[in-house]
């Protein structure tokens, strides 16, 4: 069973400290981080997608600590920053496979559950159809399908629900529960009510953890 | 209140050029590129020739030298740098549904563009006055010479570039790759055609058909009919011949001309906010019904709820390998395109026809890959993949190579089964080289605009060279 560990992370932008010792373990299940905004939510969730590296502390993915341990944990992560530069040129099929190829998944299987994943989401009809001429709703289920390719045991979703109206989030909503029954998935949010009772809630909040 | 825009439309521009690092690489490559061009008495090529002759140096002649400089090497870069520097994005989401006038926000974006250009020109006059002190005789430096032979020459050229980066900014059709195509083609033409027609002439008029300046300068002394003049890197012999630049400079019309071409780029610019087009979602619409349906990939297949997750593939290098292709060949039109020039190498020749076809495709589909796959925010995404973004630049020039060779396949098996492997060398060299161009230019310049202008001016070079 996957198991992630943070112990002592602290990060440092200059000399602006965003978070402080911070240490806690994940299990399969659901985890919340809330907090006011820029209390340091979506940067620890960077830490924890290896997006960027802590300024002290170790990152233990299944026992191994990292760096050594990235590339392991990279091949069963999925990652939904807030905000991606969407290629606008691209159909949004061909943006899912491209990162599917990434991920080193084969491809025409990525192709059937990304048709599988966006029909979950009502985004099937349009993925054919180029990103530009998708809405702020749109982007934000693409970011979130690209992120369930695969089979990941990390799920790592920055506000996956922001930007959603309230039948469309509760579609996410149920496909992220279904993924934290086997899967670690963490996730920021402003709005912690309807997940809360399935969750384990972290607050995060003055650069610790509690 | 067009003022405070124009003020503000400029503090902003101004503001945001001076935290681009790439200025600074612009304000060293005009003075070092002049250093190297304008080598010694010894050398065998000229960055002039005038009746196959190197000219005399004099502070008046390098000063002129300085502005051929600009003209055949810093008025692309020039663009290159306008089109994909810090100002590249602009808050039109916003800016667009104010009652502000476009005019206002273009001449105070032009403005902005200009000091940026006069700075890159006063770096290249300190320049000169350095390369001076080196190449000419003790006493004969004369730095006001230098400067004002490079400002009329250079200065009048580099704001019609600013005004044309504006302009191209404010059309939609130019905002993309067009844009990149017509300023080539502005660009050469420019430049080619007063010293391609070889006539001597006086007055406003004439001088007006000289944008980039140069030409009456060098030739204004010169017996009638006899005018050959060669710029960039030209041959030359030991003989050096005398030229009188500043006659060339005083005669009626030149400095008349020179501000006028000013003028014009102001007018320009004046024009690009008054024909400013918003911004629009790209619906492509195709009138006939069989093109679109060619052209479109149409509803997705039904989905398959029950699909199982992914698993990884056994060679996922060919996947990235396979993603990378499919990305640089993106679109239906793309891929006839390729097709047809692929079929034109059983009958056409394949040095001038099929190569240089499928090059030109390829300018196209590898900026527009190399660039969209490194936007810092994709980057952000893609960079916790397992294919790391190096791995997967590796790949591209893999991919773009394969294209070459896929492009260049029926000419390159009919050339191989009569002994010939100068397409597949070819093939392989240049689909090489124009992607490692490509990817090396969209890392640092994050936009197409860069690779796309540079692999057009070399696809020219090649194109005509055959």
């Amino acid at each position: 069973m996957a198991e992630l560990t943070l112990q002592g992370i602290a990060k440092r932008y200059r000399k602006k400290a965003v978070l402080a010792d911070v240490s806690h373990s994940f299990a399969p299940g659901l985890t919340l981080l809330v907090g006011p905004s820029g209390a340091g939510k979506s940067t620890l969730l960077r830490l924890i997608a290896t997006a960027e590296k802590p300024s002290a502390g170790t990152i233990f993915w299944d026992g191994n600590a990292l760096p050594g341990a990235r590339g392991k944990l990279r091949r069963t992560l999925g990652y939904a920053p807030q905000a991606v530069d969407l290629p606008e040129d691209l159909t949004a099929r061909e943006f899912a496979m491209h990162i599917a190829a990434l991920k080193g998944l084969a491809l025409g299987a990525a192709d059937k559950q990304f048709a599988a994943i966006t029909d979950a989401i009502g985004l099937h009809a349009d993925i054919n159809n180029r990103i530009s001429t998708f809405s702020g709703g749109m982007r934000r289920r693409l970011i979130f399908a690209q992120a369930l390719l695969g089979d990941p045991q990390l799920l790592a979703l920055d506000e996956p629900t922001a930007e959603l109206d309230g039948a469309t989030a509760r579609k996410l909503s149920a496909l992220i529960l279904e993924r934290a029954k086997a899967a670690i998935v963490i996730m920021t949010t402003h709005l912690a009510d309807e997940l809360a009772p399935s969750a384990t809630v972290l607050r995060v909040e003055g650069g610790s953890v509690t | 209140m067009s003022a405070a825009i124009l003020r503000s439309s400029l503090g902003t521009s101004l503001a945001r050029y001076s935290r681009s690092w790439g200025l600074w690489v612009l304000l060293l490559i005009a003075p070092v590129a002049a250093r190297y061009w304008i080598g010694t008495e010894q050398d065998t090529s000229a960055v002039i020739a005038v009746q196959n002759m190197a000219p005399v140096m004099t502070s008046a002649v390098l000063g002129v030298t300085l502005g051929v400089v600009v003209s055949t090497l810093l008025l692309p870069i020039a663009f290159l740098y306008l089109r994909s520097n810090a100002t590249r994005l602009q808050p039109w989401q916003v800016e667009e549904v104010t009652t502000g006038s476009r005019i206002a926000v273009a001449l105070g974006r032009f403005g902005a563009d200009v000091a940026v250009l006069a700075g890159v020109l006063a770096a290249m006059t300190l320049a000169g006055w350095l390369i001076a002190w080196l190449v000419l005789p003790a006493g004969q430096v004369d730095i006001g010479l230098i400067a004002l032979t490079l400002w009329l020459i250079a200065g009048p050229a580099l704001m019609g570039v600013a005004a044309v980066r504006i302009l191209f900014d404010s059309l939609g059709f130019t905002r993309g790759p067009l844009g990149e195509v017509f300023f080539y083609i502005l660009w050469m033409a420019s430049i080619v055609a007063p010293i391609a027609s070889g006539t001597k002439g006086d007055g406003f008029a004439y001088n007006l058909t000289d944008y980039p300046g140069f030409v009456q300068p060098l030739t204004h002394t010169l017996p009638d009919g006899d005018t050959s003049l060669s710029i960039g890197s030209a041959e030359v012999g030991s003989k050096k011949i005398a030229l009188d630049v500043m006659a060339g400079i005083n005669s009626p019309g030149y400095i008349a001309s020179r501000l006028a071409w000013a003028g014009i780029a102001l007018l320009i610019a004046l024009l690009a906010g008054r024909v400013y087009a918003p911004h629009k979602p790209r619906v492509r619409r195709i009138r006939w019904k069989w093109l679109r349906r060619l052209l479109s990939p149409g509803a997705p297949r039904a989905a398959n709820p029950d699909a199982p997750p992914a698993r990884g593939s056994w060679l996922p290098a060919v996947g990235v390998l396979v993603s990378e292709m499919r990305l640089i060949g993106q679109g239906r039109l793309w891929l006839l395109l390729a097709a047809a020039a692929a079929a034109s190498g059983l009958f056409a020749d394949f040095r001038t026809v099929t190569s240089p076809a499928a090059l030109l495709l390829l300018a196209f589909g590898l900026s527009a890959h190399a660039a969209r796959c490194e936007r810092t925010k994709l980057l952000a995404l893609t960079g916790t993949a397992p294919f790391a973004p190096m791995l997967r630049r590796v790949a591209f020039v893999v991919a773009g190579t394969a294209w070459t060779l896929l492009i260049g396949a029926p000419a390159i098996v009919k050339a191989g089964l009569a002994g010939n492997m100068v397409p597949l060398e070819l093939s392989l060299a240049t689909g090489a080289a124009a992607s490692l161009i490509a990817i090396v230019l969209a890392t640092v310049a994050r936009s197409p605009f860069a690779p796309r202008l540079v692999l057009l001016i070399l696809w020219y070079g090649y194109l005509s060279s055959a």
